[in-house]
């Protein structure tokens, strides 16, 4: 069920058994210099930096008496299963201040969300562990497994003992809760990797994750690489993020968006919300995005893509390859050119790959097809319409025309299957006819 | 521009609906306590001590109201549900002694689910070994092959049935004067059966699933601190209006039934609608019951199965294969095996139902306890933590429950020996 990732000790070159459990030493002894108990282990406080994978420990609380007292890590002898061991003979009575980059292991970690950028996933901390290199304590990897809750359930030699059935190097992990509050920088060293997943994945991770998680994890990412995460969620799940995320961030998110994706999220949220959130956004992608919500949704208006790039007949192809490379927009949704005449009515659609091979010089009306025969719907036309015309066509995606056989927006296959699809995901607590 | 939901439902019957729609999770968990085993308890409170109990639900209300805001307030500013609060703020061990103690709650309530469905199919005259293993498949299947959603719907229809117990209970002629003593001054009794009815009582109205499910369906419904202060109100106004159609069965009941003995059956249950619907008053108390209890059947199981999965950290996608989810699926598909299982043990139908709601209002205190130790956390919950006054009610609250739980357990288990 789980993955055994046998690169702890190779990635960080730590014997298995020097390995520390975090949960173990709850309520550890600590022992000053001269073997007399002072106080018992709180908890771990380790520093989030981006330049190191693996978190050094900056320092303890104890628990002494009734107060709790920091213990910066340079008074710490040594770290073991059973107690910790201080330099010092006597222990200064500190109050914790956090710093930022700071967290608490036991308090803000340990059985905490965190996301599993290698697996991408969400998983929660059932153990943590730490290991000594180089005389200095870190946080190397986390342990997922059931196993361990079970092993934390039962006496103490269960608890200090690590199980390594289904660990992860820390190096592979994101954490949530270690903002920089002074420069709002993100202190986790694998933010970076968070940019590699896969909008599918993005938006599974978001998905699972409670609100602050996700929140924290939606800031730390480019604006882009949210806006196609959220496209990829399921619609109540994307609902209640837009409700939650503050106006002006989901008006952002959602401006990023592709314009049918947007509206459909947008049909989702009550009335009065909605026009705050179009309100919010920048003016062409309001206007866009207005257009399509004036459609009925399961109409082929509510699904089409009203961001098509559009040509005159007469425009050379070296004319059209010129205006083409100046577009700035995301333009991953156009898979053509929809030619039109002198008064904009459609008279074809040209594939990207029929430029690719015409030559400079031709216009755009050597390249149609004659007789032309695009295949197109009316944005009242039912979704099954649709999809009938799109079979028909043999084609991956149908255009779409007013009545006076302008182009308005184009459908792609896949905004059909969605339409198509009965919702299915994260069991929802019931909304009464809603 | 108001398309979606308004938009679709044109015509003057959809303001009905239109009006329902806009009532949030805070009505539907509190509603979903007027489930089997809270029909069974109020009925069997009313045909056994009558007006007397009036004042006791009266009491449970306030709780209730207490109990629920907390959980909707914990829901709002953490977005998180209860099970993954409770791992976040407590050891192992206690996470595991809460999430124990609610399974074992939630079974119990799955069995008097079905139990419910079991008595409204033998008012129809169908054997509950037929009704219950269909019903439990059913159910199983609905929600694990995903077309739950239109099931549902159809099951809340069904269980508006129950709204016409005011319209009984007031055409029933009830004496208004002694209702309004009993209401609000104590007629208490101090027998066993009283105690024993009271814990029942608690425990089908302030149900820990409840709970769960409320701190849930509210940051799941996307309301957060901004949102809250009409949620509250929303929650305060759902709970009220479950509790005052509680209290409006136990006067139907009392007014109808005069036994002043507990409640044999069903059938005797139903005669309390017969002043609004005559001769068909069987079957639709058969209606109201069979929608109320399918609801819960997935529901409540759902539920605890989604606590324990969130608390551990695991899938907990209805849409997902048992090896995808195992926690998940896996504790569903327990809990509605056992239930059903339990369901159709020889025995009178009614009785389970109680017992059943006694065995949650055992359990209640414990969770209860949980929930105001999050509630009052100010690490937590910032300005929205409780307050002294509001901590005192509320921590008096669970004291009391508690010590009547305590109080019923031991002559429970002293009654065994």
């Amino acid at each position: 069920m789980f993955r055994y990732i046998p690169t702890i000790p190779s990635k960080s070159s730590i014997p298995l058994e020097s390995l520390l459990s975090v949960a173990g030493l709850i309520g550890s002894p600590v022992i000053h210099q001269g073997g007399q108990e002072v106080g018992r282990l709180v908890d771990l406080v380790c520093h989030w930096d981006s330049e190191q994978s693996y978190p050094p420990l900056t320092g303890i609380l104890v628990k002494v008496g009734r107060r709790i007292v920091w213990t910066p890590a340079d008074e710490i002898a040594s770290v073991s299963a059973r107690r910790v061991q201080l330099k010092t003979a006597r222990l200064d009575l500190r109050d914790f201040q956090p710093r930022s980059g700071e967290a608490k292991l036991i308090d803000d970690v340990l059985d905490h969300q965190l996301v599993d950028v290698e697996g991408a996933r969400v998983v929660r901390a059932a153990d943590l562990y730490l290991a000594v290199t180089q005389g200095t304590v870190r946080l190397v990897g986390v342990d997922i497994s059931y196993a361990s809750l079970v092993r934390r359930l039962g006496p103490r030699r269960w608890r200090i003992r690590p199980s390594l059935r289904a660990v992860i190097d820390w190096s592979a992990i994101q954490s949530f809760g270690q903002i920089d509050t002074q420069n709002n920088l993100r202190l986790s060293a694998s933010s970076n990797e968070l940019r590699r997943l896969k909008a599918a994945e993005l938006a599974d991770l978001l998905e699972d994750l409670g609100r602050t998680e996700r929140q924290e994890l939606l800031q730390s990412l480019p604006i882009e690489q949210a806006a196609d995460a959220l496209e990829e969620m399921q619609p109540e799940e994307l609902e209640s993020l837009l409700r939650e995320s503050t106006p002006e961030a989901a008006a952002s998110y959602l401006a990023e968006m592709e314009p049918d994706e947007a509206a459909d999220a947008l049909r989702d949220v009550d009335g009065e919300l909605r026009e705050q959130l179009v309100a919010r956004m920048p003016q062409p992608a309001a206007k866009l995005v207005n257009s399509v919500l004036s459609h009925n949704e399961t109409t082929a208006g509510g699904i089409m893509n009203t961001a098509i790039i559009t040509a005159k007949a007469s425009e050379t192809v070296s004319e059209l390859n010129h205006r083409l490379g100046a577009i700035k927009d995301d333009v991953s949704t156009a898979i053509g050119v929809v030619v039109t005449d002198k008064e904009g009515r459609l008279l074809d659609n040209l594939k990207f790959a029929d430029l690719f091979l015409a030559k400079p010089k031709q216009t755009l009306k050597e390249l149609i097809d004659s007789p032309a025969t695009p295949h197109t719907v009316h944005p009242d036309d039912d979704i099954k319409e649709v999809a009938d015309t799109l079979i028909a066509s043999r084609s991956t995606s149908v255009l779409v025309v007013d009545e006076h056989n302008r182009p308005l927006g184009r459908i792609l296959a896949d905004d059909i299957i969605d339409a198509l699809l009965p919702e299915s995901g994260r069991f929802h607590f019931p909304r009464m006819f809603s | 521009m108001t398309r979606g939901l308004i938009g679709k439902l044109k015509g003057s019957r959809s303001r009905f609906l239109i009006g329902l729609a806009l009532l949030g999770p805070g009505l539907i968990a509190a509603n979903a306590g007027n489930d089997a085993g809270g029909i069974a308890t109020y009925a069997s409170a009313g045909a056994q001590f009558g007006y007397r109990m009036l004042f006791v639900m009266g009491l449970v209300s306030i709780a209730l109201v207490i109990v629920q805001e907390m959980s909707a307030r914990l829901g709002a500013y953490t977005g998180e549900g209860l099970g993954s609060l409770i791992r976040e703020h407590f050891s192992i061990r206690m996470t595991t002694l809460a999430l124990g103690a609610f399974v074992i709650a939630n079974i119990g309530l799955v069995v008097s689910e079905f139990a419910g469905i079991a008595a409204a199919f033998q008012l129809f005259h169908v054997s509950r070994y037929i009704s219950v293993p269909i019903a439990a498949l059913m159910v199983w299947g609905l929600v694990v092959f995903g077309s739950y959603r239109r099931a549902e719907r159809l099951f809340l229809v069904l269980s508006l049935a129950f709204l016409t117990y005011p319209v009984a209970a007031i055409l029933a002629h009830p004496h208004w004067g002694s209702v309004n003593t009993n209401l609000f001054w104590p007629h208490l009794l101090a027998s066993k059966d009283f105690l024993f009815i009271t814990v029942a009582l608690i425990g089908t109205s302030v149900t820990p699933y409840m709970q769960f499910y409320l701190a849930s369906a509210v940051p799941d419904k996307g309301i957060g601190p901004q949102e809250y202060k009409r949620e509250r109100i929303d929650t305060i106004a759902g709970t009220i209006f479950a509790c005052l159609i509680s209290l409006f069965i136990i006067i139907a009941t009392a007014a109808a039934i005069h036994t002043r003995a507990p409640l044999a059956s069903a059938s005797q249950a139903a005669l309390a609608l017969k002043p609004v619907a005559g001769p068909v008053a069987t079957q639709l108390f058969a209606i109201g019951l069979l929608g109320a209890s399918a609801l819960a059947a997935a529901i409540v199981p759902l539920s605890a199965a989604y606590a324990v999965s969130e608390a551990m950290g695991s899938e907990r996608s209805v849409s997902k294969s048992f090896r995808e989810a195992p926690i998940f699926l896996g504790l569903f598909t327990a809990q509605i095996i056992i239930g059903a299982a339990i369901a159709l043990l020889p025995g009178n139908l009614i009785s389970t139902l109680i017992n059943a709601q006694v065995l949650n209002g055992i359990i209640t205190p414990l969770l209860l306890v949980y929930i105001l130790i999050l509630a009052n956390k100010k690490s937590l919950l910032g300005k929205a933590a409780n307050g002294p006054i509001f901590r005192t009610a509320a921590t008096a609250c669970v004291a009391v429950v508690a010590v009547l739980s305590v109080v019923v357990l031991v002559q429970t288990v002293s009654g065994w020996v």
